[in-house]
């Protein structure tokens, strides 16, 4: 096996033993959006666009997976590595330049993969799960999505100077992200100046390119493109940063 | 440089913010010996060694290492090196046996004989977090010898590490030397540099102050031996002896104590007076001139001009992993 193909098997199964991963990228998602999933029962709404709320959730909250993964999992594995001097070991080592940034990236949508059909299969026999009307853009925004907030995570990780800094800051961002634009009210009950903050907030634009063609609501064609942006220039930048 | 040369730098600097931490250094490594490079903390030998490594970027030198260019050739470089770092780990959950096939690339050793051989073999399993610190010492330097490499660069190798394990460490050192494998070795333990090093390399302040085989540094720095006893009556006659002998520079009484410096044959030539007079008194003290001495007299000697610690400056430029 080559240098890469080593590094993706170490990393995946040190991200399988890894607390952060199983509590907040499998877990948290699944808990809570069975809670929410259930509190506007399953009646379609206008608030809901006239979709049915459990629906509604079970669609967001798969990009909740993709952000847990992004903002707070891979800023802390990787702050960790550079604090701990890991990173600098495999440099040492002749690991090739890319291949830390590579297996990260494919080690992440694999996580991102596995914690969204485990919400899928929880979610099945509880809420059912929503036709897709546009299968092909939701694929297409799921991906780019969880290239893009994965490529997040890796800037926020190469820039924050510890694993304490960048779990704090991962959250930080995280959270606000979570509550406006994607596992929060939806946005029609929210007010005029809490709508234009959640509105553009990158989580928001993938929840909308996930969720509006699944669930029939528009093609959501705004969101998909400012997702494919934000994939391209995360990605471009983050690469720069995580070359060993 | 020379083809028997594997490492050589010239006029190399590294400034961290404006602050000197090398300064012109020129240091050679040859084939097929152990240099220890050492000297005081914050000499600049850790970031001596992460040049070589092609970790950092000089600001001005050149390097060559194994004839490649560790800047711009890193990537054909670093296969052929063996390297533990100073300050580095591994992660928490990686398994012993997971961290050699991590690192073991085409041309590897066989992991489980260097486990063994290291004392490791029973702790395969275990999490790089549950190791002790002589434990993943002794791991890092499996993961330094696996792939064969031509250059070993060993930074503070044995540091936490018990007497036993040091002495293990310490023959598969020789081992390699003993294989034609160049050893780059940082060291503050001048034992460890005087039982393994071919030639010794003092640093201080970014620069060289001097270098030569162990016994060199010792014959330039710390000639003077000392024989001390004690004598409550001494005649006359035994100070004028002592005074005249082959190599004494020093004579001094006080009291009963009687202190007598000079060369190295000023022990024998002392042993011998006191045999004659009938007496070899019970609290009779040799020092001999060590490493040690001849490093504190080369540290304390006229002093270059001072320049700051780096290690803040160094962390602070960090990146992934690390720039270069």
């Amino acid at each position: 096996m080559n240098a890469m193909g080593r590094l993706i098997k170490a990393e995946m199964k040190l991200m399988v033993r890894d607390p952060l991963v199983l509590t907040f990228v499998f877990a948290f998602p699944i808990v809570v959006m069975l809670i929410i999933g259930g509190a506007f029962g399953t009646k379609p709404t206008p608030g809901f666009d006239n979709t049915n709320p459990s629906h509604w959730y079970v669609a967001s909250y798969l990009t909740v997976t993709i952000a847990a993964g992004g903002l707070v999992m891979l800023p802390v594995h990787l702050a960790s590595y550079r604090e701990r001097g890991v990173l600098r070991r495999f440099t040492a080592a002749g690991f090739p330049r890319w291949s830390f940034a590579i297996a990260q990236l494919v080690v992440g949508l694999v996580t991102v993969a596995v914690a969204a059909a485990l919400l899928l299969a929880v979610a099945a026999p509880i809420y059912g799960i929503p036709t897709v009307h546009s299968p092909g853009r939701v694929v297409a925004a799921l991906v780019l999505g969880t290239i893009a907030f994965l490529s997040i995570g890796v800037l926020l990780g190469s820039l924050l100077p510890s694993a304490r800094a960048a779990q704090a800051v991962g959250l930080l961002i995280f959270f606000p992200s979570f509550l406006l634009g994607a596992g929060g009210p939806p946005p029609n009950v929210m007010g005029s100046i809490v709508k234009a903050v959640a509105g553009p907030l990158p989580l928001s634009q993938l929840t909308d390119a996930v969720r509006d063609p699944w669930l029939g609501i528009g093609p959501a064609n705004g969101a998909l493109i400012a997702v494919a942006a934000m994939a391209v220039v995360a990605t471009v930048i983050a690469a720069r940063r995580a070359a060993l | 440089m020379t083809d028997s040369d594997v490492v050589t730098v010239r006029g190399l600097r590294k400034a961290y913010k404006g602050r000197v931490v090398i300064d012109g250094l020129d240091l050679t490594v040859r084939a097929g010996e152990i240099l220890g490079l050492t000297g005081a903390n914050g000499a600049g030998k850790t970031t001596t060694v992460e040049c070589i490594q092609g970790l950092r970027r000089p600001d001005s030198g050149t390097l060559s290492v194994l004839g490649f260019d560790p800047v711009t050739q890193a990537a054909r470089m670093r296969p052929l090196l063996g390297s533990q770092l100073q300050d580095s780990a591994l992660p928490d959950r990686l398994r012993v046996a997971e961290a050699v096939e991590l690192f073991a690339g085409k041309q590897a050793r066989d992991g489980g004989e260097l486990l063994d051989r290291f004392g490791l073999d029973e702790r395969r399993k275990s999490a790089f977090s549950s190791l002790s610190g002589g434990e993943r010492q002794r791991l890092f330097l499996v993961l330094a010898l696996l792939n064969r490499p031509r250059l070993v660069i060993l930074d503070e190798l044995t540091q936490g590490l018990d007497p036993a394990a040091r002495r293990t460490v310490w023959d598969a050192i020789r081992e390699l030397h003993a294989d034609g494998t160049t050893v780059l070795l940082v060291t503050h333990e001048m034992v460890e540099a005087d039982a393994l090093c071919d030639r010794i390399v003092v640093m201080r302040a970014g620069r060289m102050l001097d270098s030569g085989t162990p016994a060199a540094l010792v014959a330039r720095h710390a000639n003077v031996a000392t024989v001390e006893f004690s004598w409550p009556d001494a005649p006359a006659s035994l100070l004028d002896e002592l005074g005249g002998l082959d190599g004494v520079r020093d004579v001094k009484r006080t009291g009963a104590r009687i202190t007598v410096q000079g060369s190295r044959a000023t022990i024998a030539h002392v042993g011998a007076v006191l045999v004659r007079h009938g007496s070899v008194p019970a609290d009779l003290n040799v020092h001999v001139p060590s490493l040690d001495d001849a490093m504190l007299s080369l540290l304390n000697g006229p002093q270059v001009p001072a320049q700051a610690a780096p290690d803040q400056a160094r962390t602070e430029e960090e990146l992934i992993g690390g720039r270069r």
